[in-house]
């Protein structure tokens, strides 16, 4: 006989639980269960990462090999994981002195012994890819320190879930990503306001910014010290310095991938998103890192992954097609922004837009209700989420925040009565965007990511042409921002693959520092 | 309706107010500056700060909210596939 659902639900809790706690209880090291990368399925998408049109004469250094080209190039037998590794780490040796993109690092020996992890013939479509996450991550052989003095020589004894993904499908962790102090803005110098992290584009110029507080990440990534990286965005800190840096990055929908042993600024806004070079490896990590996780109940219950790798890649035909039929609606006042330049580009972006098959430009859209205030603060914001989980460095010495203590003292003033109050405008918000935003087109195109942050629904940000930074004299990328509703990631890839199929933005690589 | 003894608080009142909570809760300031616009942070812009939270909360509880039509959920999106607004 069937048993009560609610013994079989609790049963499976209960089973986890212990699971995770004999775990621990064996040794830290083996805190958490073994995380792979994805079900079966996700493995056969992963094997579908198109081959790449070039040879190895044609790639003028190793460093400039995307995720899918070195796919391509590890499975013609070209190069091997260990010239990889060799290839980031010279160049990084070289130049990291100017970019500062790193916070800490492995050894070079340990890296080259991570290459042979694998050997017993288990798939692993990252293998020899050299990522940069963000020093919010938690890694067992380096240092997590969020860019802050509250974090100053904090050694994790686990893996985050995302960063144990990224090892198992073969990934390397070529270095901790610089990082805005506790996930707010650029990187600096920990509990000052120097700044730190210069922007790929502009190595030599300080003040240009390379886009917060994943801006390590994004440097690294640009400036080909890494192949791809991870940021994380409670408030546009993927797509920020994503747009900064030239770069293609995806911010999914809130609990497609796991948050557990990345350093909280927000419970309930903060997501995990791939920060790279082109459309198809942004795909490839979300398809290695979106799963299930016993240690995040967030990511539980949800639709299984579809296949992202597959809505990568451009479709054929007359105008170069989006693979769905696709709206594309902007926010009021996004083709009229203060700068010139931008307005240009942008008007340029819709009218190709425009041009491509399968799209259907509808323009401005109408906004919905209250707009104003359901986006903006108290109501569109987060003031109490930070101070409960770091009380206790609070009471240590308020000096380890820096210049970021007010958002962490905050919610000793938010009282809990508004805190709901948040949280109803915060499901009254998503409710409107799906059924008075999302009802007149598929795609969105917006200047912040606040809406969609609260929200928790996917953002992807890319390339769309250069502009000249008047400071500094020095080309710099521009980028825009694509909002879909919740689970909407393939449809954003698939805009972006028919994009990046009649245009090379993605591909310009930024000028080496001099000096 | 409010009585005539509701006014707006002060800034003098609401620092009075944000110095006492966050001595309640252990948290020392006073180690800060006072004030000084080179430091990352003084004990002038904290208040500052602390000053407009407080006045914020007016905005919240004024926002009139059907609250039978509108629960509070902490994580919006995944919620649409917890409660199969999405196909699964």
């Amino acid at each position: 006989m069937r048993p009560p659902q609610d013994t079989v639900i609790s049963r499976r809790w209960f089973l986890e639980r212990m699971a995770w706690i004999t775990t621990a209880a064996a040794g830290a090291d083996a805190l958490v269960p073994r995380p792979l990368f994805g079900a079966e399925r996700t493995r056969e998408y992963l094997r579908e990462i198109p081959a790449s049109n070039n040879t190895l004469q044609q790639v003028s250094e190793l460093t400039e090999l995307t995720i899918s080209e070195t796919v391509d190039f590890l499975r013609r037998g070209v190069v091997s994981p260990e010239d990889l590794v060799r290839a980031h780490v010279d160049r990084i040796d070289r130049y990291d002195q100017f970019y500062r993109a790193y916070a800490d690092r492995p050894s070079l020996d340990a890296l080259l012994a991570s290459t042979r992890s694998g050997q017993d013939g288990s798939y692993q479509p990252l293998k020899g890819v050299c990522l940069a996450p963000k020093d919010n991550f938690y890694t067992t052989d380096m240092l997590t320190e969020g860019g802050s003095l509250v974090f100053e020589g904090f050694q994790p004894h686990y893996d985050a879930t995302a960063v144990a993904s990224m090892r198992s499908a073969g990934g390397l962790i070529i270095g901790k990503a610089q990082m805005g102090n506790l996930a707010g803005g650029r990187a600096q110098v920990y509990g000052t306001t120097i700044p730190t992290t210069r922007n790929a584009w502009t190595p030599n110029h300080v003040n240009y910014s390379p886009g917060g507080s994943s801006s390590g990440t994004g440097t690294a990534v640009a400036a080909r010290m890494a192949v791809a990286g991870l940021g994380t965005q409670t408030g546009g800190s993927v797509v920020g310095p994503g747009n900064a840096q030239g770069l293609t990055c995806i911010k999914p929908t809130f609990g497609r991938i796991s948050l557990h042993g990345v350093i909280p600024l927000s419970y309930t806004r903060d997501h995990v998103g791939p920060m790279a070079r082109n459309v198809m490896d942004a795909a490839i990590l979300l398809q290695v890192l979106a799963h299930s996780d016993p240690n995040d109940p967030r990511t539980r219950g949800l639709p299984p992954a579809p296949n992202y790798v597959e809505s990568a890649v451009p479709t054929l035909g007359l105008n170069t097609p989006v693979r769905w039929p696709t709206r594309v609606g902007v926010l009021p006042g996004w083709t009229d922004p203060n700068d010139e330049g931008v307005a240009r580009m942008r008007g340029e972006f819709l009218r190709e837009l425009e041009s491509m098959g399968n799209v259907q430009l509808v323009g401005e859209i109408t906004l919905p209700e209250q707009w104003e205030e359901l986006t903006s603060q108290p109501l569109g914001g987060s003031h109490g989420d930070p101070t409960a989980f770091f009380i206790e460095s609070l009471r240590r010495d308020v000096r380890l925040f820096g210049d970021r203590l007010p958002r962490f003292l905050n919610g000793m003033l938010q009282s809990a009565d508004t805190y709901v109050k948040v949280q109803q405008a915060r499901m009254l918000l998503l409710h409107r965007i799906q059924t008075q935003l999302f009802n007149q087109c598929d795609v969105v195109l917006t200047e912040g990511s606040g809406a969609f942050d609260g929200t928790g629904m996917p953002v992807l940000c890319m390339p769309i042409g250069f502009d000249t930074d008047p400071s500094s004299g020095m080309s710099v990328p521009r980028g825009v921002n694509l909002a879909a509703p919740p689970f909407g990631e393939e449809r954003l890839f698939a805009v972006a693959a028919a994009w990046q199929a009649r245009t090379d933005y993605h591909t310009v690589r930024p000028e080496d520092p001099v000096g | 309706m409010r009585g005539n003894a509701i006014h707006p608080p002060s800034d003098e009142e609401l620092n009075v107010y944000i110095r006492t909570r966050y001595q309640l809760l252990g948290v020392d300031i006073s180690v800060l500056p006072e004030s000084d616009p080179d430091a990352p942070m003084d004990q002038e812009r904290l208040l500052e700060n602390g000053r407009s939270i407080l006045r914020q909360e007016v905005v919240a509880a004024d926002f009139d909210i059907d609250p039978q039509f509108n629960l509070p959920v902490p994580h919006p999106a995944p919620f649409v596939a917890w409660t199969e607004e999405v196909e699964q």
